[in-house]
This record gives C-alpha cells, sequence and structure tokens, in this order.
C-alpha cells in the first residue's frame, strides 16, 4: 500500500517537474512534454500489466487478487470498457474493466501465465472538443494456461490501450501547480495469430 | 557415479539452454512480426509520410530522415498488402512515385477531410441481428476533434421508400384542395405507400431515419465486427484500407485496393462504397 502511495507521489512529482512551467489550460503539448507524457503513459500501462498477471496467477490469494483489481481499476477513467474479439469470432464482446478482471480470475486454468512482448506502439495525442488529449497505446501479451489435466491453450492479443491526458492543478505548501495527468481508458483486445 | 552425474547435469544445461533459447528465438521473431506490422492507424500515416523509425519512434521535424523521400519509398513499398489484392507492381510503384514526387509530394493527415471509416456494424432491428454500415468522419469541433457519423446503409431503408412513379402510380388528385385535402385520411395509412405523395425529386434521409430508431429504440447497436479506411485525398489515386491479422511481416493496417481515378470515376466509386444508386 505504502508502495502504491509513494509510485503516485512520485509520478506527480516528476510530471510537475517536466510541467509546472505552464499556465495556459490545457495548451498543446509540445514534443519533449509528448515523450514524458509517453512515459508516464507507459508506466501506467506496465502497471495495468503487473496486476494483470497477478489477477491472472492461480496462486494469488482471492482477497489479495481483488485488493489488485481495485488498485487496476484506479488507473483508469470511470465507465471504461474492454472490447474483446477472438480470432475464431470478429464480434467484439464488451465487458466493464472490472467484469474483465473478474472473468480473468475465474478462468478455470490450474496455472496461468501472463507476458508482454516487448513491442509497443504509441500514437500521436490528438486534442477532443473538451480540451483534452486523447492517445493509444499498443502492447501485446501472451497468455498461457494450463488445465489440471495438463491441457495447453496459448494465445497473444493485441491490446489498444486508450489514454486520457489532462491537465490539473494541485496546492504544495499554499501554491497552486500545474500538471499532466494520464489516465486509461477503453481497451480493445483482438487475438492475433502471431 | 560422479560421472555419471556431471553427464545428466551437462545433459540437463544443455538441454535447459538449448529451449531457453528456442524460446528466446521464438520471441524474438514474433517481436520482428510485431515491429514490422502496421499497429495502428497512426502508424499507417507516419510510415506513409516518412515521420518514424522501424522502431516506431517518432522523427522531430528538424531531423534529417524526417519525411525523407528515401525512407519513405522504403516504407511505402512495406505499406500494400501482398497476399489477397491484385494491385500490379506497375501501378504500386506508379503511386509510390506520385506521392513521393520531389516537387510536389504528398502526405496523408488525420484531420484531412478527404478520407473516412465505413464501419460494419451489427444491430437489432425489430427483434433481430442485421448489418448496418456507418460512414465515420473526423470534424473539427470546439478545442479540438471527433469522429462523426456521416451517413449509413442499412437495407431495410434502401427499398422502404422507393416511390413509384407514372400512371400506376396512387397520387391525391389535382382538385383535393377544394376538398380541404380529405383524402390525406386514405393516403396516409400505417403499411401504405406515403412516399407516393411526396415531390418527384424527393429524397429520403437515411441517416435522420437511422437517428431517429436509434433514439426511439427500434434499433438498438450490438456490436463492431470490421471497417476500412478510404482515402481520396491524392490528386488521380483512390486506395483503401483493411486491417490484416497475420503471423508474418505483412500484417495490421495495409492498402488492400488502389486505383487510378479521374474526377467521374470518383464519383462512381462514392456511390458504390456508400451504396447509393
Amino acid at each position: 500500500m505504502n508502495n502504491q502511495i509513494f509510485k503516485r507521489l512520485s509520478y506527480v512529482v516528476a510530471l510537475m517537474a517536466f510541467f509546472a512551467v505552464s499556465t495556459q489550460a490545457q495548451s498543446p503539448v509540445d514534443p519533449n512534454r509528448e515523450k514524458a507524457i509517453d512515459s508516464l503513459a507507459l508506466e501506467k500501462v506496465k502497471d495495468l500489466g503487473k496486476y494483470i498477471a497477478i489477477i491472472g496467477n492461480k496462486d494469488t490469494p482471492f482477497s489479495e487478487a481483488n485488493r489488485v483489481m481495485d488498485r487496476a481499476e484506479e488507473l483508469f477513467a470511470p465507465g471504461s470498457e474492454m472490447g474483446v474479439s477472438s480470432l475464431a469470432s470478429e464480434e467484439i464482446k464488451y465487458y466493464k474493466v472490472r467484469e474483465y478482471f473478474q472473468r480473468l480470475m475465474a478462468l478455470n486454468y490450474d496455472k496461468v501465465n501472463i507476458e508482454w512482448y516487448d513491442v509497443q506502439y504509441i500514437s500521436d495525442l490528438e486534442r477532443q472538443p473538451d480540451g483534452r488529449y486523447v492517445g493509444v497505446v499498443t502492447i501485446y501479451q501472451k497468455f498461457e494456461g494450463t488445465t489440471a489435466d495438463k491441457m495447453n491453450y496459448k494465445d497473444t492479443t493485441k491490446k489498444d490501450i486508450t489514454i486520457y491526458v489532462e491537465k490539473k492543478k494541485t496546492q504544495i505548501a499554499g501554491r497552486t501547480i500545474e500538471f499532466w495527468d494520464v489516465i486509461l481508458g477503453d481497451i480493445r483486445v483482438s487475438e492475433t495469430s502471431v | 557415479m560422479k560421472k555419471l552425474i556431471l553427464l545428466s547435469l551437462s545433459f540437463f544445461f544443455v538441454f535447459t539452454s538449448y529451449s531457453s533459447a528456442q524460446i528466446v528465438g521464438e520471441n524474438y521473431e514474433i517481436e520482428q512480426q510485431l515491429l514490422a506490422s502496421t499497429k495502428q492507424l497512426n502508424q499507417f500515416f507516419k510510415r506513409f509520410n516518412g515521420e518514424e523509425d522501424v522502431k516506431g519512434r517518432t522523427f522531430e521535424p528538424d531531423d534529417r530522415q524526417y519525411r525523407n523521400e528515401r525512407l519513405r519509398k522504403k516504407y511505402l513499398s512495406i505499406l500494400f498488402d501482398e497476399e489477397d489484392t491484385d494491385i500490379s507492381s506497375q501501378a504500386k510503384n506508379d503511386f509510390i512515385e506520385r506521392v513521393t514526387q520531389g516537387d510536389n509530394p504528398e502526405f496523408l493527415n488525420l484531420h484531412s477531410t478527404d478520407w473516412f471509416a465505413v464501419v460494419n456494424t451489427t444491430f437489432l432491428y425489430k427483434g433481430k441481428e442485421m448489418p448496418l454500415l456507418l460512414y465515420m468522419k473526423i470534424q473539427q469541433e470546439a478545442l479540438g476533434y471527433e469522429w462523426v457519423i456521416a451517413d449509413v446503409a442499412f437495407d431495410p431503408y434502401k427499398t422502404m421508400f422507393d416511390k413509384q412513379r407514372g400512371e400506376t402510380k396512387v397520387f391525391l388528385h389535382p382538385m383535393s384542395h377544394e376538398l380541404d385535402f380529405m383524402n390525406l385520411r386514405k393516403a396516409l395509412v400505417k403499411g401504405g405507400v406515403p412516399e407516393s405523395y411526396t415531390l418527384a425529386d424527393y429524397k429520403p434521409d437515411f441517416l435522420t431515419i437511422f437517428l431517429y430508431e436509434v433514439k426511439m429504440g427500434i434499433l438498438q447497436f450490438q456490436t463492431v465486427n470490421r471497417m476500412n479506411y478510404h482515402f481520396f485525398g491524392i490528386d488521380g489515386w483512390y486506395f483503401s484500407l483493411t486491417n490484416f491479422n497475420r503471423a508474418n511481416d505483412n500484417s495490421g493496417w495495409l492498402i488492400s485496393d488502389l486505383l487510378q481515378v479521374n474526377t467521374s470515376q470518383k464519383e462512381d466509386l462514392l456511390k458504390i462504397i456508400y451504396e447509393k444508386k
């Protein structure tokens, strides 16, 4: 828990160091800032990856998995959904983030291993009508499940993760400081042929 | 005994290092495929324009490589579907030459009005799942941009308003005004042909009907099945993009159709894509 708080504080402090100078509300993101925002977005995506691996791990106690689900949910904007399709069906099925985690936890495997390929792609940040910025981070996840009777299931999914970037304000020692925050949104999960 | 243990241990090491090397090798091969894949439309644009390196890192505009003609030619050659389409190498080369033409190169821009998406969806309509095409465009709004629905194509709408013409059609006779249009009562009935009583050049607006039916819950969104993107921004050319999910380098968002078109061919093509008569 302390680790979590420390991590969040370091995000905020790191971003302030990068962005505290700007005074214009939701001003355009310059290339240097965009790189720093990309790094922060990747950090959040990596956190999500770690949480997914813990939730999916059959050795994780139920109560711990639930705590991790809470942490993972905090990475997302309210109402975020996962849109899932497989090679067998192009139809997208939609799940609330929490529901997706619960389904992952309930998978009927004896052993589950979730890893991420070292390939990611971060789109440009585009401005929305409300002034917030939106981008998409693409990552690839390898899933391996083994049933009690040693049957193996493997797949690789592409995850296109929405990131929202918003300028926020906080008070530190009586001073108002602005910083950019990143929050995750809808995720499109599609099974790949690789 | 010692010898046996040593032999077993060396076997174990050889075997484990071989299998881990195999896994690393497998992962490496897959990662190379994923790297080559055009993973997002954003990446298609960047590769088309020569604005990123092979690992997907964006070039700054002052970088020597940014929009470099040679780099663009290299990227453009891998942006075509190689397996399922019959784009001739002549057409491909002509297109690449055109968009990289030294004094007049062409670039793609997300905010351009010369491209649109066709999204194949499924809706529940009167208790039945039915396909419906949404034509999506990007437009400026307030502080940024948004995708909007520009048009729809839906089979039940296509014939619903086909009006008969000529001597056999039903009509409101030309003296109806003298009767305070009392014959409207017989014309406007459920299951009738009210479109018969409209102007000769009447054209139904399917988008408005669609919006009305969504609002009223008559049409209920179910899912997105697939999508294509159509580009008309390169003068004299049309191309479309399809997402190919393949276990090789020729995957992701790739050019699946490429045609050289004049103005009238462009109009005809748009009619076909929009499923207009």
